[in-house]
């Protein structure tokens, strides 16, 4: 995940006290991995050259807003995401989504089998940061658990079920398991995900899938 | 792609973050069946409204992503196997576009001449370095 935030946090530092040298430290860091990621969907060097200069201009925009506790490569990558959304648009290739559904003119969204209105858990951005923060290092600290006990077929298990959304049959074919391990390995981390997001009293509805049955 | 698309993989495609030819599928599907936009509006207005998927959760904060010297290592071969085998795992299995070209980035830094990565790094400061001031 790139350098780590104290290394990245001086870099901008001295960008934000106007050093040169420092700008120039920085794009030769990050430039070729983000131009290895736009490139990877435009398969055009110019064109992925030109979405790269524009994360590089919309991260100097931003700057003064950046939050330095927050990793530069992602932050660098979700601006470079941005760009390349907007050129795909431009160019006809990505379809515009709504921002809101039309399914409900009053704007509210069925949450896993509860009938909860949208305003019910709006809440500041500074407080959703704090839950994000909370339940990623409950996740991080089980992660680091099964890596430090070379547990490494736990976590493709965890990944393939909740980042990419497999299901429990097809994560059991793709790992050589059976459905039943799959399920035992999901209860169980899905348990001590749940007893750390209590334990920090956490509000249960902001994590609606950790509380779905496996 | 042969599987169907997964609420997860509907959320990383707003992010823009999975693998190229599953964003064009998921593109070409949208534009064939204009109705699925309505579900990605759904996914934008649990986002917004702070409910949180653990998946999108676990790929934002990129939990279990190698550390660029880690991804270095891998392709010199200099990792334990389970690491290593996990690794290829991640970007091949996983699809993550972050650590892909993180990789692809190391390889290519052999393969491409100095004057023009030099050349491409001067336009990008060139371009950009009038907007540096003091904050």
């Amino acid at each position: 995940m790139g350098q780590s935030p104290s290394t990245d946090a001086i870099l901008i530092q001295r960008i934000r006290a106007g050093e040169t040298d420092a700008w120039n430290d920085l794009i030769k860091q990050f430039e070729g991995r983000l131009l290895a990621y736009v490139f990877a969907r435009l398969r055009s060097q110019s064109a992925s050259e030109d979405v790269v200069q524009e994360t590089f201009v919309g991260f100097l925009t931003s700057l003064p807003n950046y939050d330095l506790s927050r990793p530069l490569e992602s932050y660098l990558f979700s601006i470079a995401a941005h760009k390349l959304t907007d050129h795909l648009r431009r160019e006809g290739r990505r379809p515009t989504v709504p921002l809101v559904s039309n399914k409900d003119s009053q704007g509210t969204w069925d949450v896993a089998g509860r009938q909860r209105a949208a305003s019910s858990v709006m809440r500041s951005g500074e407080r959703r940061n704090l839950e994000i923060e909370a339940l990623s290092q409950a996740l991080r600290q089980q992660i680091e658990a099964w890596r430090s006990q070379g547990e490494w077929t736990k976590i493709q298990c965890m990944e393939l079920l909740f980042v990419r959304g497999t299901s429990n049959k097809q994560v059991a074919a793709d790992l050589g398991l059976t459905e039943q391990q799959v399920a035992n390995f999901k209860f169980d981390f899905l348990a001590k995900i749940r007893k750390s997001v209590r334990h920090q009293k956490l509000p249960r509805d902001v994590f609606p899938e950790l509380h779905e049955s496996s | 792609m042969s599987r169907p698309v997964s609420a997860a993989q509907w959320e990383a495609y707003l992010d823009e973050a999975l693998p190229p030819e599953e964003m064009a599928a998921v593109e070409d599907a949208l534009r064939r069946r204009p109705e699925l936009a309505e579900a990605l509006a759904e996914i934008n207005g649990r986002r917004d409204a702070g409910i949180y998927s653990l998946g999108g959760i676990w790929r934002q904060t990129r939990l279990t992503c190698p550390t660029r010297d880690q991804l270095g290592s891998y392709l010199l071969g200099a990792l334990p196997e389970g690491f290593c085998s996990y690794i290829r795992f991640h970007i091949q299995t996983v699809g993550c576009r972050y650590c892909a070209a993180n990789v692809e980035d190391l390889r290519r830094a052999g393969r491409d001449t100095e004057a023009t990565t030099e050349a491409r790094r001067r336009k990008f400061f060139r371009s950009s370095a009038g907007l540096i001031k003091r904050y």
